[in-house]
């Protein structure tokens, strides 16, 4: 199974998959965006459990080897350029400073809290838009897109690639092995060539492909637009009010706790 | 010791992301020079199983040995392993990679750096053995259906394989391609090279099979020989299969008859030619080189003809009068001559042994056929 | 006058103008109302081409197609009309599924021809207990093996209660007890009424299962009829890409002189049967809805068939063992040819349907077997 038939496994056996995808989604953005607008370190040491949860919630506390491994990485990523921010401090009181090779790192309280700021805003997004992306199949996101007032084309275009994109998928699947068998990987120039030929394969077969639907469309008497029979469900006043009050709330709390904590302060007492 | 080139040693195999094993704990061995059937329903780890074969697919647990060694997972033995093992999948498009058809059989024979004199060599020898020779320079875009199926095999025929591995050969054929698969699958095996067909086609896998391995859901439930695995109503059922038609045919009829349901026909000639009596036909061969002229006997009317083998085929095409049986021609005259007419069959040099081994089989079952390969005057 | 529901009239067609010669040549044929309708041919003989012409979507360069006795009529409502009411299933079931989910796809058909909510709430469910798949019914449909797709593209075309049902290559790629459930799926929408027409190039399954066949060859009607008139002549299937079915291979190199053959392994080993045998007796019960088979009572040793989606479903829930569970109206035929009794459970709209086939068998034989 590849790795997008496991996303889509996933989302379909999620516990969030009957809330309305609208209303996930402005969630999901509503947190990220009050994440990003206020400075306070609290702010993000909320949205993370936030996010935390609801991933957990989603997944049913089975999060499969290769998201775990996407998000280690991710997480890795984040910590390293958290690390570079934290030593190339411009303001505030230099509290350490050294020559490594070429670079002169200098870590100042100010770079020091900013570098965990935005770690933590960081893990908190990717959390917040894992639980999104764990539990909103395609096909529910393009009807998302429909109910604002997204136009129509688009939204089929798009349950029709996904549709196709597995088939596709699978088919170079199958080409791939068989390259290999005929030993198409043998050195560079080869792999090239065998992977260009795989290409075309697949570009062909996705015109015959198309060629074939056109035709089962019509036998399957299609009136030139995909209808949905189960409309996922809308995005009512409830995830409305839910959305405006996260953010109003989590934006005022965060208002208020600007600067009080200093990661700084807390850090170097524990250390003494 | 038996002799199997390919053995698996409980091997346990899962797909990525899945908890239940395509494969569980499969032991089984193809024997070396045995017509060999992999059997099964959809889904019961019929292509998992091939891909061990080759090494595409590493087990989890268990090993694999070809010929006597277990398969090492390292590039360069792998690339070894593969010009050893070649394998025809279903759908011809999956393994078509070249413009034209003599650059998709060169692709395998070039991708292992031969000389070029050895490559077009193993091209020109592909090329005849399916019969494409005419076809070389067309686009494979514009080849049929029947047509890339035969370049497929012409592209792992190229590789000079030991091993030959047919996913569902005749899937998708109707009854004359498949006929002109199976018989070149058969010339195949009687040259020399180890053939496998994985396939849930019952009656292909009864006709072709020495020995069949049968897959369920994962686990092996019956290696050996087919008739003691047809003749086990309950192991057939919950396979996901069902009996070939002559295996049900001979039973019921031996069952009436309170006969002995050995030896068990597995074609429709040999049925015919283990339960009936009556007077039998001649069977006339006649030997066909290729591009020789034909010294045709004088065919009387009501005599029908058939040919076997690829050069006979194109023989017949260019002939006079077309024979009457253009694909699966022994079995057409066999069954005529059983019926107590004499038919004559034009049929390539190199597959004469064959055919008079078949000749010789039907005996083995009744009254068989009478027959005279004509000679050079 | 023959009663045809779908009529061709000299129906040519190509695809493009460069083709040497047209995809359908000058094809005339008629298809029965009520009727099991084989169209035999090699590949690339042009079946899907004149399918395709039987539900208006290509639309003859020259000739007429006839439903219902009228010429078709290629506008847009008409269209509508007719292609709810001519449904055609295509080979690979990936090219007909369009929707993400099980229930979303069968509701997509519907949905096009315009219905009602509580219509198209009760058709899925109809449909989908046809084909067996009612646990299935939100599953996603890129996570359905291939058999399954294909059911699900029937229970799609099942839905709209066609008058006509089109199925191109139905056992195409199914493994042989599929294939059984497949014809035997075809057998019960026969019986209830609806015109099934598929297109194969097994010749065994055309064989047994079809009353009209009609051969295309290279774009060319070679034939119209029933099977027999085709297949006793072996080198005619041979010259169209088929061959000749194995019953009456068999039946004719024994018998050579009689008439008629036997179309059914079960017939053929009744034609076969040495004289004075005595046969056995198949016992038909019909199944309804609410029927127990935990509660049925068969001697022991008494092989057991089973026929229907509703006998199916009763027997899948437990109770007695079952010897013939595909293919069972022959199965059981075959056994009584033998001498032995046996117990027929089917649907009660297939009674019939046994009762016929087991005319059928009796007229090779020398005995009675119902």
């Amino acid at each position: 199974m590849s790795e997008e038939t496991q996303m889509d496994t996933l989302a379909y056996s999620s516990r969030m998959l009957g809330w309305a995808p609208l209303g996930k989604f402005a969630f999901a953005c509503a947190l990220i965006i009050v994440n990003l607008s206020t400075s306070s370190m609290l702010v993000p040491l909320v949205t993370l459990p936030i996010g935390l949860i609801l991933m957990a919630y989603s997944t049913n506390f089975r999060i499969p080897f290769f998201i775990g491994l996407a998000l280690a990485e991710a997480v890795l990523i984040i910590v390293l350029f958290a690390g570079m921010m934290s030593i190339s401090g411009t303001s505030g009181n230099v509290v350490w400073e050294a020559d490594i090779l070429w670079i002169h790192a200098r870590m100042t309280d100010d770079s020091f809290n900013y570098a965990w700021l935005v770690l933590l805003r960081s893990l908190a997004s990717i959390a917040v838009m894992i639980s999104f992306a764990t539990s909103t199949p395609i096909p529910h996101l393009s009807q998302a897109f429909r109910q604002v007032r997204m136009p129509v084309e688009i939204t089929e275009i798009v349950v029709l690639i996904y549709r196709y994109g597995f088939l596709l998928l699978e088919r170079m699947e199958v080409m791939w092995s068989a390259a290999s068998c005929r030993m198409g990987f043998n050195g560079a120039k080869r792999s090239i060539s065998t992977v260009a030929s795989i290409a075309v394969g697949i570009f062909i077969s996705s015109s015959d492909m198309a060629d074939k639907a056109q035709t089962a469309l019509e036998c399957r008497n299609y009136q030139g637009y995909f209808p949905v029979y189960n409309q996922p469900p809308k995005m009512g006043v409830k995830w409305l009010a839910v959305c405006v009050f996260a953010f109003v709330a989590i934006y005022l709390f965060g208002l208020r706790t600007e600067g009080m904590v200093d990661m700084y302060a807390i850090l170097s007492g524990v250390l003494r | 010791m038996t002799d199997n080139i390919i053995e698996l040693r409980d091997v346990t195999y899962y797909y990525e992301g899945s908890k239940v094993p395509s494969l569980d704990n499969v032991s089984l061995g193809i024997r070396r020079g045995a017509r060999t059937v992999i059997l099964g329903a959809n889904g019961a780890g019929k292509s998992t199983l091939f891909y061990h074969f080759n090494g595409v697919a590493e087990p989890a647990k268990g090993t694999v040995l070809f010929d006597g060694q277990p398969i090492k997972y390292k590039r360069r033995k792998l690339r070894e392993l593969r010009s050893r093992i070649a394998v025809v999948l279903q759908n011809p498009d999956d393994q078509i990679f070249g413009q034209t058809v003599e650059a998709d059989i060169a692709y395998g024979p070039s991708n292992i750096d031969l000389p070029k004199e050895e490559v077009d060599a193993r091209v020109e020898e592909a090329l005849f053995l399916t019969g494409l020779t005419e076809l070389r320079d067309k686009n494979t875009l514009k080849l049929s259906y029947g047509q890339r199926k035969r370049l497929a095999l012409a592209g792992a025929l190229a590789m000079r394989p030991e091993v030959l591995v047919l996913d569902e050969p005749t899937a998708g054929l109707d009854p004359q391609m498949a006929q002109d698969f199976m018989e070149l699958a058969e010339r195949l095996h009687h040259d020399g090279t180890d053939v496998i067909i994985s396939t849930h086609d019952v009656d292909l896998a009864y006709t072709w099979a020495e020995d069949i391995h049968v897959l369920r859901e994962g686990t092996l439930v019956y290696s050996g020989d087919p008739d003691g695995f047809y003749g086990d109503d309950r192991c057939v059922l919950t396979s996901g299969v069902m009996q070939p038609s002559i295996f049900a045919i001979n039973r019921g009829y031996c069952a009436m008859r309170g006969i002995d349901e050995a030896p068990r026909p597995r074609t429709e000639a040999q049925f015919v030619s283990k339960v009936s009596e009556g007077p039998r036909g001649m069977l006339t061969i006649v030997p066909v080189d290729a591009g020789a002229a034909l010294q045709m006997p004088e065919i009387p009317d009501g005599v029908r003809v058939g040919v076997f083998g690829t050069d006979a085929k194109a023989l017949g095409r260019s002939m006079g009068r077309t024979p009457d049986f253009m694909f699966g021609g022994f079995d057409a005259c066999a069954t005529d001559c059983l019926r107590g007419h004499d038919s004559v069959l034009l049929c390539d040099r190199g597959c004469l042994e064959m055919v008079s081994g078949k000749v010789a089989l039907l005996g083995h079952f009744g009254p068989g056929i009478e027959s005279r390969v004509l000679r050079a005057p | 006058m023959t009663d045809f529901v779908l009529e061709a009239r000299d129906v040519s067609y190509s695809y493009s103008q460069k083709q040497p010669r047209p995809s359908l040549d000058g094809v005339s044929l008629g298809i029965r109302r009520g009727a099991r309708t084989a169209i035999l041919g090699a590949n690339g003989a042009g079946k899907s081409t004149l399918f395709y012409h039987l539900n208006g979507v290509y639309r003859p360069k020259s000739g007429t197609v006839l439903y219902e006795g009228e010429p078709l009529d290629y506008g847009k409502p008409a269209l509508r009309t007719l292609r709810s009411e001519v449904c055609v299933v295509v080979q690979n079931p990936d090219e007909q599924i369009f929707s993400s989910t099980v229930e979303e796809d069968i509701a997509f058909g519907l949905l096009n021809a315009g219905m009602e909510r509580d219509e198209i709430e009760r058709r899925i469910v109809e449909s989908l207990f046809l084909v067996g798949m009612e646990g299935y019914r939100t599953r996603p449909s890129t996570q359905l093996s291939y058999g399954q797709r294909k059911r699900i593209a029937f229970a799609g075309a099942l839905a709209l209660r066609p008058k006509v049902l089109i199925l191109d290559e139905p056992t195409a790629g199914l493994d042989p007890q599929m294939s059984l459930e497949v014809i035997e799926m075809v057998d019960q929408l026969v019986e209830s009424g609806t015109s099934v027409v598929i297109s194969t190039h097994d010749v065994d399954l055309a064989y047994t299962w079809a009353e009209d066949i009609h051969v295309i060859r290279g774009g060319r009607l070679e034939y119209s009829g029933s099977p027999d008139g085709f297949f006793s002549d072996s080198a005619r299937a041979f010259s169209c890409g088929l061959k000749r079915p194995t019953p009456s291979v068999v039946d004719a190199s024994l018998r050579p002189g009689s008439a008629m053959r036997p179309r059914t392994n079960a017939q053929l080993l009744a034609s076969l049967a040495p004289e004075g045998a005595a046969f056995g007796k198949v016992t038909v019960v019909p199944v309804s809805d609410g029927f127990d088979a935990s509660a049925a009572s068969v001697p022991e040793g008494t092989p057991i068939g089973i026929c229907g989606s509703r006998t199916r479903r009763a027997f899948a829930s437990g109770g007695l063992r079952v010897d013939h569970a595909f293919n069972a109206v022959d199965g059981c035929m075959a056994d009584a040819v033998r001498g032995r009794d046996s117990v027929l459970f089917c649907d009660e709209e297939m009674v019939g349907f046994a009762r016929r086939a087991g005319r059928a068998v009796e007229a090779f034989g020398k005995g009675a077997v119902m």
